[in-house]
């Protein structure tokens, strides 16, 4: 899962993109409110962590700015303000979560997992289509009960296939699932990544639409 | 207990009754002494008039009349009486006139007064040289008495029955008046306390515009006030939090680091977290004793002396950084002071300075003289702040916006509140010389100029 991460701080915004890269997600690290909502507006997030407290535009700003926007991004405030009224302010800003620092890593990832969960109509934590389940949580995959092992990538396109189950996902926006700034995209990759997942997964799961991009079918949830 | 306060409303009827009693006192004396004066012209003018109707009737009147008194015929006529002589010999009279002559027996025209206090007459004595008769006409001063009594009576009692209905009147008119007042006073007490929306001034009556606009203008300064309070608790939650935040989830990252270099980088930013948030207690530690603390102890303080000793300690910091720092300071340059408080503004200045500055900028700290003044200036090379964000500086927990080094804006607040403690003037502008951050603090200097 690739998401945003506005936190001025030094010292916490590098913890956090640490913290949150081992628990599997792919984050891009931002420290102004200007360079939050240019990247919010570009809307290639699937969740955005936000400080409110932000250099240059502060965090509500950014958040009513880009939800006027029309960015549905799912949003979870990271804020020291703890105080009522500024959780309700910041909920009608447009924020799907607001969560007061200090955070447990595990409670942050889980409630971002959450919030994409939702965002994309999922009512249960686990993924499955067919004989497939994920679990984005222990990051692991089973066909038939067996556990599957895949790699980070393969995991992260399949997750992001599975949350858009029944949707034509580009090349593009796959990448953009599967890479955070500074990695290097191979090219074909997403190619190479499908190619295995029906390896070890079955053909039938992945469907090529040509020339436009990959499907998950699921008649389960039409 | 409290003493009632006491009312504006009673102090205007007070004193509007006042002024009127005195009026209408000065009134009555004007009219009583004019009606005394008028009274009698007219009288002494009747006794004059009467005494010659006399003399004319009594030049033809048969001589040989013995003294006969003439009759009684108006209750009015016992406070007058009259006489005619002739010759030394009293041919006629009142019967309410004496017996010997009523005035002086010279010869000659004009007033006089006759008998003791209780029965004094007035009296015109007139002559007549072609008879040489002598003619005295005279009316009792207890007329004149009763006369004027009567008209004061006449004047005194309109006015004492108006007295009430003015009053009245008055009262209302006052709380009427006063109304406004009143109705500001309800507006204020029916107020929920917290709140400071000003007062409309729309309306308003011209004496009670300044009140109300020192009100609205104390409004005003009690709603910043707790606007600030409110944001000194959200940034300092902030101030306090984030480290906190930091520290844990580097904790949790070093915890669950699978590579060496991973979680050494995770245990570094752990030992920031803790330095910093170490320093933030420091200085919130520092800010409330400023706050708490009465007027410091003062005494003769060699400025210079103590700048050298706080920029030796930061020095190593400044070099580890490649940063020329520099003291260009006289040999002994007293102020008046505190130097325990004085060593932590300076500190607080030149490590400022050496934290925002950038490797290899310059750092330039200067005292000098300036007439009466000690001035201790700080200049660095660093990239200086905007106009807007010097005018926040100093505002508690203000940080400079995209300011890369760990700061929590406290210091500031601890540099103006030491200064403001000494009397000192302390500028910020962008630096004449290096281009970056100045300040300056000006001190009284102390001692002999």
């Amino acid at each position: 899962m690739h998401i945003l991460l506005a936190e001025d701080d030094p010292l916490l915004g590098d913890g956090l993109r640490a913290g949150l890269r081992q628990l599997g997600f792919q984050v891009d690290w931002v420290q102004s409110g200007d360079a939050a909502e240019r990247e919010l507006r570009a809307q290639t997030y699937v969740a955005a962590v936000l400080d409110l407290g932000l250099p240059r535009r502060d965090g509500m700003d950014v958040l009513a700015a880009v939800r006027a926007a029309g960015v549905a991004t799912p949003v979870l405030v990271l804020t020291a303000r703890d105080a009522v009224p500024d959780r309700i302010r910041g909920l009608d800003a447009g924020a799907d979560d607001y969560v007061v620092k200090p955070v447990d890593l595990h409670e942050l990832a889980a409630r971002l997992r959450a919030l994409v969960r939702r965002a994309h109509g999922q009512p249960r934590d686990r993924l499955a289509a067919g004989d497939v389940e994920l679990d984005p949580a222990g990051r692991t995959v089973r066909k038939a009960g067996a556990q599957v092992a895949l790699s980070t990538r393969e995991f992260d396109l399949l997750h992001a296939l599975m949350l858009n189950a029944n949707r034509v996902m580009t090349r593009e926006q796959l990448e953009q699932h599967l890479y955070s700034w500074g990695q290097e995209v191979e090219s074909n990759a997403v190619e190479v990544h499908v190619h295995n997942l029906r390896r070890k997964l079955g053909s039938a799961l992945i469907q090529t639409v040509r020339g436009v991009g990959y499907v998950l079918p699921d008649p389960g949830r039409a | 207990m409290r003493r009632a306060a006491p009312s504006l409303q009673v102090r205007l009827l007070g004193l509007m009754f006042g002024v009127l009693a005195a009026l209408w006192a000065a009134t009555l004396a004007l009219t009583l002494s004019d009606t005394r004066h008028e009274l009698d012209e007219l009288l002494d003018a009747h006794l004059a008039q009467s005494a010659a109707l006399l003399l004319v009737r009594d030049a033809d009147a048969d001589d040989d009349i013995e003294t006969p008194a003439a009759p009684i015929l108006h209750r009015y006529a016992p406070r007058v009486a009259f006489q005619v002589w002739r010759d030394g010999r009293l041919v006629l009279r009142s019967a309410n006139a004496p017996g010997q002559p009523f005035g002086p027996t010279a010869a000659r025209d004009g007033f006089s007064t006759y008998g003791e206090e209780e029965t004094r007459w007035r009296v015109f004595g007139a002559y007549d040289v072609a008879h040489r008769r002598q003619v005295y006409v005279g009316e009792r001063l207890g007329a004149r008495t009763e006369i004027l009594s009567a008209v004061l009576r006449g004047v005194s009692w309109p006015l004492a029955l108006a007295l009430p209905v003015l009053g009245l009147a008055t009262w209302w008119t006052v709380r009427r008046g006063l109304a406004p007042l009143r109705a500001l006073g309800q507006a204020l007490a029916v107020r929920s306390p917290d709140a400071l929306a000003p007062v409309p001034l729309d309306g308003m009556f011209a004496e009670m515009l300044p009140l109300a606009a020192s009100l609205n203008d104390l409004l005003r300064r009690i709603a910043h006030l707790l606007e600030s309070e409110r944001r000194f608790t959200a940034d300092a939650a902030h101030e306090l939090r984030t480290p906190v935040a930091a520290i844990r989830v580097q904790a949790q990252v070093a915890r669950a680091a699978t590579d060496d270099a991973a979680r050494a980088h995770a245990l570094d930013g752990l030992l920031a977290g803790c330095d910093r948030a170490a320093r933030l207690i420091d200085q919130l530690l520092t800010l409330a004793r400023l706050e708490a603390a009465q007027a410091p102890d003062m005494a003769d303080v060699d400025l210079a002396g103590l700048v050298r000793d706080v920029m030796a300690q930061l020095a190593p910091a400044a070099l580890a950084k490649g940063q020329e720092i520099e003291l260009d300071a006289p040999p002994a340059c007293a102020v008046r002071g505190n130097a325990l408080l004085l060593a932590v503004l300076v500190r607080n200045l030149v490590d400022n300075a050496v934290r925002y500055a950038p490797s290899g900028a310059a750092i330039l700290v200067r005292l000098r003289r300036e007439r009466n003044e000690v001035v201790l200036d700080v200049e660095d090379g660093g990239p200086g702040l905007e106009e807007a964000e010097l005018a926040r500086l100093g505002e508690r927990f203000y940080r400079v916006p995209g300011s890369a080094a760990a700061g929590s804006g406290l210091g500031w607040s601890i540099v103006r509140r030491i200064a403001a403690a000494h009397g000192a003037r302390v500028a910020v502008r962008r630096g004449a010389r290096l281009g970056g951050l100045a300040v300056a603090v000006a001190f009284t200097a102390a001692g002999p100029g």
